[in-house]
């Protein structure tokens, strides 16, 4: 008996071993010798016939041996499987380096971005937005910035006029003015300010590489009691520096504008060559970035706000200028231009 | 503006050392910025003249010649050249090895057909020499020296190209540095050093008195507040003397005579117009300053004659014009050959005028620039002192009795008083008002000291910018240098940097609509009549009400926009000749509608937002199909752009639209108001903007901002998920084609029962199968409580009355 199921138990373990290719095979030979009607468990069945004192030595025999036939069916089991599913993998295969499905993307406008960082360093600074007319009167425009008809410096901005009294406006300056006057007619005259005012600006300026009849402005102004120069400085060369890098050389050149008094143009270190100087600085190493100064006397004056008792600075800058040295953009009709090409590259 | 460093030098002995170049710096870092310091003899520096000692042919070359030169050294230089024109005795100009000529040309040991060469000899085209007037020969071939010329010497000093000029590109405010005089001055106190200007003396050695012989004066007090004039007898009209003329030339000014040249060397000089008059030419020898009479004919130098609008001011003599003042000379009064007697005429006129009428002549002259930015009224005489002295020097004229002066105002000297702290405030510095006080004397200043550092100050006469005590502080500033005021950051009041509803609505449509795939342009806010045509615009619009503009910059754009629609069809135009087929488009800008044409209060200005889209709904790939967008594409973009915004419970109908193909436009809608118009450009304005072979339909929306603003809810509060299942039904039917979708879901919402949720259109077919006239449509039903599980029997019941309804209402044809 013993000797029957030992042999059964053999002949089992090698065909697990040696016959099971698959897992419908090796479940063949499951149901073969350990099914209900299974050979093994015909011998169970078949105790009745062998002797009450040996059946538990019998008994033990075919239990070991069956626990070793399912251990080794678990083990090939797991065999056969993990071949299965190496050739299913096999098979499944694809070429990764197949561009992947494009799902689609828009874009906001380069100058859009720009102005997005832009509004948010001056926002975190405290400094709030505000807006004004395109199509502006002269007064404000011009005459509330100390730029009576006729002055000269009217010629530094050919503008796009209307009516004798009315044109599109040619800097967003005048929504300094515009602010300042709100503030002083609602009683709130020396109320401290300090705002931005993004735009977008006409002039009558032939189109080309670096010109266009219509650009973007961000003027800002600041009046509060004891503004001074040092404190424009302090600000444009912070705010310069997030846009254009730690490392960025800023420096402040004297200049003229009729709205301010003490005038600066704002230099920044070359972004091509680093103050080495090369073609796009002319040699000189530096940049012009923007425009500043302190408010002059007669544009708070003539707002409502007494130059007495506060004082305070401005700048106005470009949006295009700003952009195109921060991407190497080097014609401005490309933002106008908005040919598809150039657009998705933002 | 421009001078060249001898003429500065001339009155100032700037300290050893000290370049051009930081000249201009130190110029720039003081607002008087030098544009370009231009060197004559750039690239020259290794350029000597050389003798040619031996000419010897080429062993193996018809065309090249060895030639040997003596270029100063004890060793002689051998050099091939092919130039025919080269002969020995002959001085040239020889760039030696290492030269980097002007044309950018290096210049390097080498062989010619195995003959060594150490430099080259030079063409006049070689060293950017002007070649005009040289001998044929000279233009192509080298350029030949004159043989007395020293032989080894830079050729740059030869020639004269030794001189170096600044270009200045002044500012409005600064006329006093119009001037070699104003130029000095601010040098002296950036470098610290002391000029030393000629003294101005004139010998009046005629016995004439100028008062007899002319007659001054001035009608347009309000345009010419100094008349002065001198004049001279027995002049000798010549050529000036060599030094002026390279001081003129180095100014950018052409000589032209002795009596010229001197009125513009007083003009560069002293930075006062000038002007002179043949004396015998000018009727009745009188000259007034004066209006010109409208339609009086101006005839002037430059040989143009022009009609008097009546506005310009002019130097007229007893019969006509004889000259536009300030701005350029007539022809009949000019000084020529023949001339013998001459008026000088120094003046003070009106800026703002001259202005005008430069502007409107466009005669824009060295002498009007500097009227328009304003001159010292104080020194006229000096002006015509400094003339007659320079013609005297030649020995070209005797000079009469007396000055002729009309000068009916005097000009007030102007004071300022102020404080060292009041400056030191205004630019955030701890400066001494002493140190100030330093720098105001040295730009000219009278300080009178009132103690505490406060003080008056006297102006010169030549600051016409200086009235206040910021401008004294922007002198305090640019002096010490900008740079060498320390930052700070502002103090003071807390303040919020915030920004309107109305800008974070719009900064939001923008990125909700990226993020819907759509590209945002930017266009100019310009439109024509010719556009609005295209766009089929009706005349009776409002849109054709465009404010035109009075100097435009082209035909092209008259106009200031009144929709955005032109600016986003003339992107895509120009996008599609490219080849850039496949756009998605949106662009946020205002628009200008005018109350009234002509304009005489601002417009009102419209925020709007339009939208395109046309070509393929997916990029050109492997793995995507190459369907064209639809109009459905359009619909679902505004659809979630209507969402995202937090607008709900507006309708859709059919509806019209000028630009829209009317079979194809829907009106989103909210009550009445229109939200939004969606559609298919119409063929007939594809066909204007010339797309008429374009294989692709384009679709458009078009909104206005504050509307929608209007409607987006103000704040949002969350839906509860659901915690009980939901049934679902499908309801497919067959309706008349011309039964809008929109329709039967509001019929199907309306009679749903309380339990239904929501319905979803998810097949719509016409063709084969379904009846002619007729179209198959199939929605998904869902029905849901929010208290307990739906039962089957009660999702059966809504569906069953819902049924009903379309039955009843569109006599719907169930399909199983």
């Amino acid at each position: 008996m013993e000797e029957k199921i030992r042999a059964l138990q053999a002949q089992a373990a090698a065909a697990i071993e040696k016959a099971a290719n698959s897992l419908e095979e090796l479940d063949g030979i499951r149901v073969k010798f350990l099914g209900k009607k299974g050979e093994l468990t015909g011998i169970l069945r078949g105790m009745g016939a062998v002797a009450a004192e040996e059946r538990p030595k019998v008994g033990k025999i075919v239990n070991e041996a069956r626990a070793q036939l399912e251990e080794l069916i678990a083990q090939k089991n797991a065999e056969l499987k993990t071949r299965a599913l190496e050739q299913k993998l096999a098979h499944e295969k694809i070429d990764v380096t197949l561009p992947g499905r494009i799902q689609p993307v828009g874009h906001l406008h380069p100058l859009t971005l720009t102005l997005e960082r832009i509004k948010k360093i001056f926002m975190n600074m405290g400094f709030s937005v505000e807006e004004g007319p395109e199509i502006e009167q002269d007064y404000y425009n011009f005459e509330a910035l100390n730029l009576p008809k006729d002055h000269p410096a009217r010629d530094m901005q050919d503008s796009f006029y209307i009516t004798e009294d009315i044109l599109m406006r040619s800097q967003t300056s005048p929504v300094q003015a515009r602010t300042m006057e709100r503030n002083a007619k609602a009683g709130m005259a020396n109320k401290p300010i300090r705002m931005i005012a993004p735009g977008r600006v006409y002039r009558r300026d032939e189109y080309d590489a670096s010109h266009s009849p219509m650009f973007t402005q961000v003027e800002g102004l600041v009046v509060d009691e004891g503004i001074s120069l040092a404190d424009l400085k302090g600000t444009l060369e912070l705010f310069l520096r997030e846009i254009f890098g730690e490392k960025v050389g800023v420096r402040f050149r004297p200049s003229f504008f009729p709205f301010t008094e003490p005038s600066a143009e704002v230099d920044i270190s070359c972004v091509m060559c680093h103050g080495q100087g090369c073609s796009a600085c002319k040699g000189t190493g530096w940049m012009e970035i923007l425009g500043a100064g302190m408010v002059h006397p007669h544009v708070l004056e003539m707002s409502g706000y007494d130059p007495a008792k506060v004082s305070g600075y401005a700048f106005g800058l470009g949006v295009e200028r700003i952009t195109m040295l921060a991407y190497g953009v080097d014609d401005l009709r490309l933002f106008y231009d908005n040919d598809a090409r150039f657009l998705k590259q933002f | 503006m421009q001078v060249s460093m001898k003429w500065l030098r001339d009155y100032i002995d700037l300290p050893e050392g000290l370049t051009a170049e930081e000249l201009a710096d130190k110029y720039t870092m003081a607002g008087i910025p030098v544009e370009n310091v231009i060197r004559a003899d750039e690239g020259l520096e290794k350029v000597l003249t050389a003798k040619i000692e031996k000419i010897v042919p080429h062993p193996d070359s018809d065309h090249l010649q060895v030639c040997t030169l003596n270029v100063g050294k004890a060793e002689p230089v051998q050099i091939v050249t092919g130039a025919q024109n080269v002969a020995e005795g002959q001085v040239v100009p020889a760039a030696m090895v290492g030269a980097l000529l002007p044309t950018g040309q290096k210049i390097a040991k080498g062989k010619l057909r195995g003959v060594p060469s150490f430099g080259m000899m030079c063409s006049a085209g070689e060293l950017k020499l002007d070649i005009e007037g040289l001998p044929e020969e000279q233009q192509n071939g080298i350029y030949i020296l004159p043989p007395d010329t020293p032989v080894g010497v830079p050729v740059a000093t030869v020639l004269g190209l030794d001189d170096v000029v600044l270009e200045f590109e002044l500012t409005a405010n600064r006329g006093d540095c119009f001037s070699v005089w104003g130029l000095v001055r601010e040098a002296a106190v950036l470098t610290g050093t002391e000029p030393h200007f000629p003294a101005i003396t004139v010998r009046e050695d005629d016995e004439a008195r100028a008062a007899d012989m002319v007659k001054i004066g001035i009608e347009a007090h309000d345009l010419c507040n100094r008349f002065s004039a001198r004049v001279i007898k027995n002049v000798k009209i010549g050529p000036s003397p060599a030094w002026m003329q390279s001081r003129l030339e180095g100014a950018g000014i052409r000589a032209i005579n002795n009596v010229v040249d001197v009125t513009n060397f007083v003009m560069v000089e002293l930075g006062q117009p000038m002007h002179a008059y043949d004396y015998d030419e000018v009727q009745g020898h009188s000259l007034t300053a004066r209006r010109a009479i409208e339609g009086e004919n101006l005839h002037t130098l430059d040989d143009s004659s022009r009609l008097a609008k009546g506005e310009e001011l002019v130097i007229a003599d007893a019969e006509h014009p004889a000259g536009l003042a300030g701005i350029m000379g007539g022809l009949e009064s000019e000084v020529t050959d023949k001339t013998s007697t001459v008026i000088f005429e120094a003046a003070s006129f009106n800026g703002p005028s001259i202005r005008r009428t430069a502007r409107a002549c466009g005669l824009h002259s060295e002498a009007s620039g500097r009227f328009e930015r304003g001159v010292d009224t104080t020194q006229t005489i000096r002006a015509l002192d400094r003339a007659c002295q320079l013609l005297q020097d030649m020995g070209a004229c005797t000079v009469t009795q007396g000055v002729v002066d009309v000068y009916p105002q005097p000009k007030q000297v102007v004071t300022v008083d102020f404080t060292a702290d009041s400056v030191n405030r205004r630019l955030g510095t701890k400066l001494p008002g002493a140190k100030m006080t330093e720098i105001l004397t040295g730009l000219g200043f009278g300080v009178e000291d009132k103690g505490g550092e406060s003080y008056k100050l006297t102006v010169p006469s030549w600051r016409n910018d200086v009235t206040l005590m910021e401008d004294i502080s922007e002198e305090i500033a640019r002096i010490i240098g900008f740079d060498n005021i320390e930052a700070t950051l502002p103090r003071g009041n807390m303040l919020q940097g915030v920004q309107s509803r109305k800008q974070d609505f719009i900064d939001s449509i923008k990125h909700i609509l990226a993020s819907l795939g759509m590209t945002e342009e930017l266009s100019f806010g310009f439109t024509s009549e010719d556009m609005l045509d295209k766009l089929c615009v009706p005349e009776d619009s409002e849109l054709r009400r465009a404010i035109p503009i009075m100097n435009p910059l082209t035909d092209e754009y008259p106009l200031v926009r009144t929709t955005l629609l032109t600016s986003i069809m003339e992107n895509a135009v120009r996008n599609f000749s490219r080849k850039n087929l496949d756009l998605r488009y949106f662009d946020v800008a205002p628009v200008f509608l005018p109350k009234a044409l002509p304009l005489t209060e601002l417009p009102q200005e419209r925020m709007k937002l339009a939208g395109l889209i046309s070509g393929r709904r997916h990029e050109a790939a492997w793995n995507q199909t190459a369907d064209q967008v639809d109009f459905y594409d359009m619909k679902g973009i505004v659809e979630q752009l209507l969402e995202q915004l937090s607008i709900s419970k507006y309708t859709v109908e059919a509806g019209e639209h000028f630009a829209l193909h009317p079979g194809k436009t829907a009106v989103f809608k909210k009550g009445r108001e229109i939200i939004a118009y969606v559609g298919e450009l119409h063929p007939q304005a594809v066909e204007n903007f010339g797309l008429r072979t374009l294989k692709q339909k384009i679709y458009l929306f078009e909104m206005d901002v504050e509307t929608l603003m209007k409607y987006t809810a103000k704040s949002f509060k969350y839906e509860p998920l659901p915690k009980y299942p939901a049934i679902s039904r499908d309801l497919a039917m067959l309706v008349d084609e011309n039964v809008p979708a929109a329709q039967i879901e509001s019929v199907i919402a309306k009679n749903g029962g309380k339990y239904f949720t929501e319905v979803t259109l998810f097949d719509v077919y016409t063709g084969k199968q379904v009846e002619k006239g007729k179209k198959s449509m199939a929605f998904n039903l869902n029905f849901q409580s929010r208290d307990k599980t739906l039962t089957d029997a009660e999702a059966d019941e809504a569906f069953k009355n819902i049924l009903q309804a379309v039955r009843k209402e569109f006599q719907a044809e169930l399909r199983a």
